[in-house]
């Protein structure tokens, strides 16, 4: 009686302790995604910060590195060497779609830019489909196979590496929009135009590099995903989705918002995903969102 | 009176080509390019009354198209009359409406359009789970014809449907723009402080707008149903529905009496009338297409095909000095 | 004469920073009073504590017998307090004759009758042969007017002004005040917060200065300019006295 008792209780704390260790993995896994998540974010936050405008197309950028990358693998180039020239072709890339078209959007009302990055996002959802047809590309090969263990916990090597790269990209842009004297720049305008422009920075290029520098953010971000998802047309849409409501829940504007905002709903949509199902992982993420603003109006950090 | 004149004239035209091509045209798919440009012309319409001009955009709207589709894919698989399905999903709308508009009409520009987003998706979960709602499945109406189904062989008459309910929102509209509550909405858009230092309570104008402009999608929503016949979460309550509703209003022109027409046309003769004719929608040539008129729109008419036009009216008359007539929206 | 607006004991904190400990004011009906003070001295938060603005930490705000503290404008503005605010607020988009109809829709609810109202409305203070004009498309000057306009054309009994002459030329300063003592003469109440004094030494009838959170006078203008306190916060005070709110 009192052995079965104590097998019980035995089997009663193991339970307790796998519960436990499921939910830290669970959360481990969540940060890591929510650091990715973080380095799409940012890059639109900043893009809002420095010029009020809402890059919808921002996830088709993503979409674009992926593909970038993508074709990178096929010629032989490891995504991880990939990264930096991805990042680079979607700064420049970014840089002609501000100059060619992003920068007229600017004269207009606050709508105009809300309806051209939508019309961009269709327009560049609609090439891929028809350049790259809805087949799903993995990359052949991919590097980063199997699990690490780090004390109790397993976790896949591609996450690890998606999130370290993740965080560490978003460090560093941190560090410039910080130190660099464009990055002062930068926030100098997203504080104050009016009183920037006084003081001499050339709001123009300003934008131009945010614009860029947003636009490489997504390129790295898609770069990274690659070593877990694949590319097709759509892919860019759902990131975008979670990387505004991100951007939305941290404060649109505030760099620092992104980054809360993103390892919050990276955990929500980790542990929605396991203990809800994965069609749902993303309600708690709403839920959570709406009760936010419900509560402070302006998202966590925003402004104003 | 002039230009209510002439917008009521415009209607009158519009209504009276649209009943020659019911009776006059009986190629099918024409008839039905010609039935969803008008209920895309509602459905924009309807949009527009919270997010054009009360300033609240929204990428949710498709959760009040549901309303009225799913209240009839529900009555009449029940066996009731599909007619009833206009109360019906009229007033779940008003409904879903006040309670998602309670707590988020107050909140200011994009965290707004975000928040519909939420709120859609949530709305889209529940749908899918509640049993009674038939999931994923949805609901598949069976065929009948005749008026007392409202189901018709000949989509001629679908359009006369669908022409009577646009010809109901475009009064409603231009007496929107003539009324308390159209001054409201543009004052509240304008500059929130100035309107409410004038006694503009935001929260209660505002949900009317939003309860009215509901109203107005759930009906088009029934008409949808009984012409495709199926009603389920991605065709009605999907984000794409969503985003398609805001991209009409917008490309036509916020705050515009005739703007939700022109983005639908926009949208159904270029987008899906070329696509057909270039052959497919599954290659995503007609995405190319309409995006790439959407950016264009964008660049060069940044307030929309009619938006524009309203706008310079304005300007020009404006500098042209004092006029004796009593000033009325253009 | 009775009081048609009591503010006492009027208390604002900001966090530790104390912008208002005790102001005291009263309003009499038809009147109009002035409230001034040197930078600093809680002049714009007193004005929001009034205006329904801001929500005062202490004290109260008592409007024809009533409590506002606190109440939200546009409850305030159906009482019968109209106002403007320091940066003028516009309908950039709406013309001037549509901004003030709709005002003149808060107590004329159908549209033809607040735009005939609004029309008066435009005729009385000299707007009405602009009445088409976007309002962005205004000068500095006829923006202030027309928000004075879209005020008065929701009947207030009080109208709360704050510092509608900045930035107007003296000419336009004559002219605002010609267009203030015709309002006056309407039977209507104002309480103006001015930052300079002379502008308002011609029209107001009863001056309250206000130094560092708190009344340090009340009484008329003239004896305003000679008392003793009142010179001192503007004009003779030692900085590290805290007179224009810098922490000594």
């Amino acid at each position: 009686m009192a052995l079965r008792r104590r097998r019980e209780a035995r089997h009663l704390a193991d339970a307790r302790v796998e519960a436990l260790s499921t939910f830290g993995q669970l959360l481990v896994a969540g940060l890591l995604t929510g650091l990715v998540f973080a380095l799409v974010a940012v890059g639109l936050t900043l893009v809002y910060g420095v010029m009020d405008v809402v890059n919808f197309a921002h996830g088709e950028f993503v979409m674009l590195a992926m593909y970038a990358g993508f074709g990178l693998a096929l010629l032989g180039i490891g995504p991880l060497v990939g990264l930096p020239l991805v990042s680079i072709a979607l700064f420049l890339f970014g840089i002609v779609v501000y100059r060619l078209f992003v920068r007229r959007l600017l004269t207009g009302p606050p709508e105009a830019s809300v309806f051209g990055t939508f019309g961009l996002l269709v327009l560049m959802q609609g090439l891929a489909q028809a350049l790259f047809t809805s087949d799903y590309r993995s990359v052949p090969n991919p590097p980063f196979q199997g699990t690490v263990q780090l004390g109790v916990f397993a976790l896949p090597q591609a996450a690890l590496v998606e999130g370290l790269g993740a965080i560490v990209l978003t460090a560093a842009l941190f560090a410039f929009i910080e130190y660099s004297s464009v990055g002062r720049a930068m926030r100098a305008v997203s504080e104050d135009r009016t009183a920037a422009t006084l003081m001499g920075i050339d709001v123009q290029r300003i934008n131009l590099l945010a614009f860029g520098l947003g636009s490489a953010c997504a390129g790295a971000a898609g770069a990274l995903l690659l070593l877990s998802n694949p590319a097709f047309p759509d892919v860019g849409a759902s990131f975008a989705l979670t990387a505004f409501v991100v951007v939305a829940l941290g404060g649109f504007g505030s760099i620092a918002g992104a980054l809360l905002g993103a390892l919050i709903v990276g955990v929500l949509e980790v542990l929605g995903g396991y203990y809800l199902s994965p069609e749902l992982k993303m309600m708690p993420v709403y839920l959570a969102y709406l009760f936010v603003v419900l509560v402070r109006p302006q998202g966590l950090l925003g402004r104003r | 009176m002039n230009a209510t004149r002439g917008h009521l004239s415009a209607l009158a035209a519009i209504v009276a080509a649209g009943i020659a091509v019911a009776f006059g045209v009986h190629d099918q798919v024409t008839l039905e390019l010609v039935f969803t440009f008008l209920l895309y012309a509602v459905l924009g319409q309807s949009w527009n009354w919270i997010s054009g001009y009360a300033g609240n955009i929204s990428f949710g709207h498709a959760i009040f198209f549901a309303c009225g589709a799913y209240a009839s894919g529900l009555l009449v698989t029940a066996g009731a009359s599909p007619w009833l399905a206009f109360v019906a999903g009229a007033l779940a709308a008003i409904v879903l409406a006040v309670v998602t508009g309670f707590p988020t009409l107050a909140l200011r520009g994009h965290y707004f359009s975000i928040a519909t987003i939420a709120v859609a998706a949530l709305v889209e979960v529940t749908v899918r789970v509640v049993p009674w709602l038939n999931g994923a499945n949805g609901f598949e109406l069976p065929i009948r014809t005749g008026w007392g189904a409202l189901e018709f062989a000949d989509k001629g008459n679908y359009v006369l449907l669908a022409l009577v309910l646009f010809a109901a929102v475009q009064l409603a509209t231009i007496g929107l723009e003539r009324s308390r509550l159209g001054y409201y909405l543009r004052a509240l858009r304008a500059n929130y402080a100035a309107a409410e230092s004038v006694g503009i309570d935001e929260r209660r104008w505002k949900l009317l707008a939003f309860a009215a402009s509901a109203v107005m999608a759930s009906a088009a929503g029934v008409l949808y149903a009984q012409d495709t016949l199926f009603v389920d979460p991605p065709s009605v309550l999907g984000l794409s529905v969503s985003i398609d509703i805001a991209l009409i209003g917008v490309v036509g022109g916020l705050g515009t009496l005739w703007g939700p027409a022109a983005g639908a046309l926009v949208y159904v003769v270029l987008a899906k009338g070329v696509a057909l004719h270039i052959g497919g929608s599954g290659k995503g040539y007609d995405l190319v297409i309409y995006g790439a008129i959407i950016c264009i729109i964008a660049a060069l008419r940044p307030d929309g095909i009619v938006g524009a036009i309203v706008n310079r009216q304005r300007r020009v008359r404006g500098a042209a000095g004092s006029d004796a007539l009593a000033a009325e929206p253009t | 004469m009775s009081a048609l607006l009591t503010v006492s004991g009027l208390s604002k904190r900001f966090g530790s920073l104390r912008a208002l400990d005790g102001v005291e004011l009263t309003v009499e009906a038809g009147r109009l009073t002035g409230l001034i003070g040197p930078n600093g001295a809680g002049k714009s938060t007193a004005f929001g504590c009034i205006a329904g603005a801001l929500k005062p930490s202490g004290g109260s705000v008592r409007y024809d017998g009533r409590e506002i503290a606190g109440m939200p404008y546009h409850k305030v503005a159906r009482l019968g307090i109209g106002r403007t605010y320091q940066i003028v607020q516009t309908f950039a988009d709406m013309t001037v004759l549509e901004a003030v109809t709709t005002g003149a829709l808060l107590h004329r609810p159908r549209v033809r009758e607040a735009t005939a109202h609004a029309e008066e409305i435009l005729a009385f203070v000299g707007l009405d042969t602009k009445r088409h004009r976007l309002g962005n498309a205004l000068t500095i000057a006829d923006k202030k007017r027309l928000e004075v306009a879209r005020a008065l054309a929701t009947d207030p009994a009080l109208l709360l002004l704050d510092e509608v002459m900045a930035g107007l030329t003296p000419a336009e300063c004559r002219d605002a005040v010609d267009l203030l003592r015709r309002i006056l003469a309407r039977g209507i109440t104002i309480l103006m917060v001015e930052h300079v004094m002379e502008v308002l030494m011609p029209i107001a009838e009863h001056i309250v200065v206000i130094a560092a959170g708190k009344t340090i006078f009340t009484g008329s203008a003239r004896a305003a300019v000679r008392d003793p306190a009142v010179v001192e916060a503007y004009l003779g005070a030692p900085i590290e006295h805290g007179a224009i709110g810098m922490p000594s």
